[in-house]
């Protein structure tokens, strides 16, 4: 009587302890992509920062290209006030396009190309996709981190456990991959 | 059966390659790595200089680094990766990597975060434009190299680095050392309590002794020149960066 109360009490401390350290790590890889998604806004913000500087420029030398000006400050402000990471990918998505557009039309102004602030900005802005496609790696590589583990037996049961759900990757645009180059 | 095969044989043999060239980076063997082979002795030795100086001053690691081609990636990828993985900057990521790809003609410049503040992406590609890219339309990569590390290094010190001042220190630290082993043996053989002209430092004359090689050149390290230099790397510090810089095609 004695002996299976002791073997029942051992069993419960050894399911407590597992589920303790299941769940910490759970919640350091959570963590993880949540911190790793915090830089990707970071970047994602400081993009848009840029974008009333930049277009002020090019507005400087084609004035009258007014569609192309209400299409990014509107794709801007869907980004600005994107709530979820779902919402701020769609949302810079489409400012990925937009923006792409904007740089499309410049070429076509030669005195626009040699502006010293506009070079300056341009390479501002290709810095910073470089620094949104190097973040948006170490995301994606934390939420295959994530959902893989949360996917995996025994650690599924702890998830379920606690809600933890699947975590969406970050996905650029397709034809979006127009860094803008600043040629010679 | 034949094409199958053949078209299954180049993917393997694509995705070798692909495989190969993704896990070969290079180790580091100092502040210049001039694998593509285009940077003459000379400019090798005055770059050397110029990161020693940064580094010892203010702990800024600066890589120069030249590459045939970064194939299958983008030099920018390349730069990027290479960076985090040599940890180029000390435990403030102040570290600079500069980037030549020779056949893919650009240069890749990436700043460390913790220079992001000094060297705004901007700032880069100017000193890109105004530097670099004139001597390297030309073809002289030495020159576009050497003048766009001085103008980096001059951005992050905030003082000049002349092409005088490190042109030759081995030259200017012998002529200093033999003027203090003048004055050191003149006082000497003046001082009444000193050893005398028969003393420990030998018979008159000892002072024509040339000085090379010295063990403990007692100079300052601003005199250490290219012969301390090529053993004074001691790998890099840890640094990391996240894609800040610019970059040119020329």
């Amino acid at each position: 009587m004695k002996r299976s109360w002791i073997i029942v009490v051992g069993i419960i401390v050894i399911l407590a302890v597992f589920l303790v350290s299941q769940y910490n790590r759970l919640v350091f890889l959570e963590t993880n992509v949540d911190a790793k998604w915090a830089q990707v806004e970071n970047q994602l913000q400081r993009r848009a920062d840029l974008i009333p500087n930049l277009v002020n420029t090019v507005k400087g030398y084609a004035s009258h290209e007014e569609q192309i000006f209400t299409e990014i400050a509107a794709a801007r402000s869907r980004l600005l006030s994107a709530a979820d990471p779902r919402a701020q990918m769609e949302a810079n998505n489409s400012l990925d396009l937009a923006l792409g557009r904007l740089l499309a039309i410049a070429e076509n102004y030669p005195q626009l190309k040699a502006d010293a602030s506009f070079i300056r900005l341009q390479d501002e802005l290709a810095g910073t996709e470089n620094r949104i496609a190097v973040e948006r790696m170490r995301y994606n590589e934390a939420v295959q981190d994530w959902n893989w583990t949360i996917r995996r037996f025994p650690t599924v049961l702890v998830a379920r456990l606690f809600g933890m759900e699947a975590r969406p990757f970050f996905e650029a645009a397709p034809g979006a991959q127009v860094t803008p180059r600043v040629e010679f | 059966m034949g094409k199958s095969l053949k078209a299954l044989l180049c993917v393997l043999v694509l995705l070798l390659t692909a495989s190969i060239a993704f896990a070969a980076l290079p180790k580091p063997v100092g502040f210049v790595n001039d694998f593509a082979q285009v940077i003459d002795r000379r400019t090798q030795e005055e770059l050397n200089a110029i990161s020693e100086k940064l580094k010892d001053n203010q702990g800024i690691e600066v890589a120069v680094v030249t590459v045939v081609s970064t194939q299958p990636e983008t030099p920018k990828q390349y730069a990027t990766k290479l960076f985090n993985e040599w940890g180029i900057g000390g435990p403030e990521d102040s570290g600079l990597l500069i980037l030549l790809a020779v056949e893919d003609r650009e240069i890749q410049v990436e700043v460390g975060y913790g220079l992001e503040g000094v060297l705004p992406d901007g700032k880069v590609g100017g000193i890109l434009d105004d530097f670099v890219i004139p001597h390297f339309v030309k073809g002289d990569y030495s020159k576009g190299l050497l003048e766009g590390t001085k103008a980096f290094a001059q951005a992050l010190a905030g003082e000049s680095y002349t092409t005088a001042a490190s042109r030759n220190p081995d030259l200017v630290g012998f002529i200093i050392f033999i003027i203090i082993a003048i004055l050191v043996t003149w006082l000497a053989r003046r001082s009444p309590s000193g050893p005398g002209p028969t003393g420990p430092l030998g018979p008159r004359g000892t002072v024509h002794r040339s000085p090379y090689p010295h063990p403990t050149p007692p100079m300052p390290p601003i005199f250490r020149g290219p012969k301390g230099g090529r053993g004074g790397f001691g790998g890099f510090g840890g640094g990391r960066s996240g894609g800040g810089g610019a970059g040119r095609k020329f």
